[in-house]
């Protein structure tokens, strides 16, 4: 049963794979973000992460990723938050194979959905660099800034509504990522 | 279960070997940087003392309070051997000077220009604190201030 259920999980976990190269993440809180080992040693101990480094320079902290691993971004805030602070920014270098975005419309990576906001209708080729701008991976300026790009609910709930979509049959809470690039 | 706990081992591993580096016990790779005069003050030079290389910077507010422990270490132990290598992650020069003086520290100061030193050893936080025997050895790391003093008496 347990097999089961993780197997469940795993499946309608958000799954970024091979195509995540590494992501940078700038955190804020009360306390400089450079002068608590508390967010390196927890982005350290999560266990998708092959490596953490700090950028002291630019404070933030550039993750690299294990090998055929689920990488999931919520897990990386998730122990951010849990250190104490907040995120100020997300990026992530994201490999794309001549993929056609368009603004306001989701595209799926890796059995991922990712939704751009502010972006030309274009084709991206290569590693390309992508900020998350979801709810708690901006600052709330930046988050009500992207808001005005859409009007569908899935920002605000972060995960697949019926407004996302209208093929039939796709699971409903499936979670979305809102990117720019 | 007992798979669970090698992965467990091996994630707890994983994660050791990435924190600090170089790691403790090799002879501490060469640092020359420049102090408030412009000289290059290499770490090679201070062999035969007990070393406190100390990263830190002015905005870092952990680090100004750290600062006052290694003043009072250095006061004590400076005669008995002790020897404190501040190296600054400051990101002007301007700030670094004026941080000196307003901490008073009278000991080592030198400036990691772009921050290339920090970097290169990866160096996770501020302050973060390595201690070389007096063979210029690595004996210990990212130690809290209030656990200094015992660690350098050990190898004074």
């Amino acid at each position: 049963m347990k097999n089961i259920l993780l197997g469940v999980f795993l499946i309608v976990s958000t799954q970024l794979t091979a195509q995540i190269k590494q992501a940078t993440i700038q955190a804020s809180g009360l306390t400089c973000s450079m002068c608590s080992k508390s967010i390196f040693k927890a982005l350290n101990a999560v266990s998708f992460v092959k490596d953490v480094q700090s950028d002291i320079k630019n404070a933030s902290f550039i993750v690299s990723f294990k090998e055929n691993e689920t990488i999931d971004f919520d897990a990386l805030k998730k122990a951010v938050t849990g250190a104490g602070f907040s995120i100020a920014s997300f990026s992530a270098i994201v490999h794309f194979s001549n993929t056609s975005i368009k603004n306001d419309a989701h595209i799926d990576i890796a059995g991922k959905t990712l939704h751009f906001l502010n972006v030309q209708a274009q084709t991206i080729d290569g590693d390309k660099k992508i900020t998350v701008v979801d709810k708690n991976f901006v600052t709330a300026k930046e988050y009500k800034k992207f808001s005005s790009y859409t009007t569908m609910k899935c920002y605000e709930t972060g995960v697949m509504e019926s407004c996302c979509t209208n093929k039939k049959g796709v699971e409903e809470k499936v979670r979305i990522y809102h990117v720019t690039l | 279960m007992k798979v669970k706990f090698f992965w467990v081992f091996v994630s707890i591993l994983f994660a050791t070997i990435s924190i600090a580096q170089p790691p403790i016990g090799i002879q501490c790779p060469e640092i020359s940087l420049k102090d408030v005069d412009g000289n290059l003050v290499t770490i090679s030079s201070l062999k035969g003392k007990v070393v406190i290389i100390d990263f830190w910077a002015t905005w870092c507010g952990p680090c100004r309070v750290a600062n006052k422990t290694l003043r009072k270490l250095y006061a004590s132990y400076k005669e008995k051997g002790l020897e404190i290598y501040s190296i600054s992650c400051d990101y002007t020069q301007n700030a670094w000077k004026r941080g000196i003086k307003a901490d008073k520290m009278t000991w080592l100061q030198v400036f990691d220009e772009n921050m290339a030193t920090s970097t290169k050893w990866r160096i996770g936080y501020l302050p973060f604190t390595f201690i070389l025997d007096k063979n210029g050895k690595i004996v210990a790391a990212d130690l809290e201030a209030k656990d200094l003093e015992t660690a350098i008496k050990k190898y004074l």
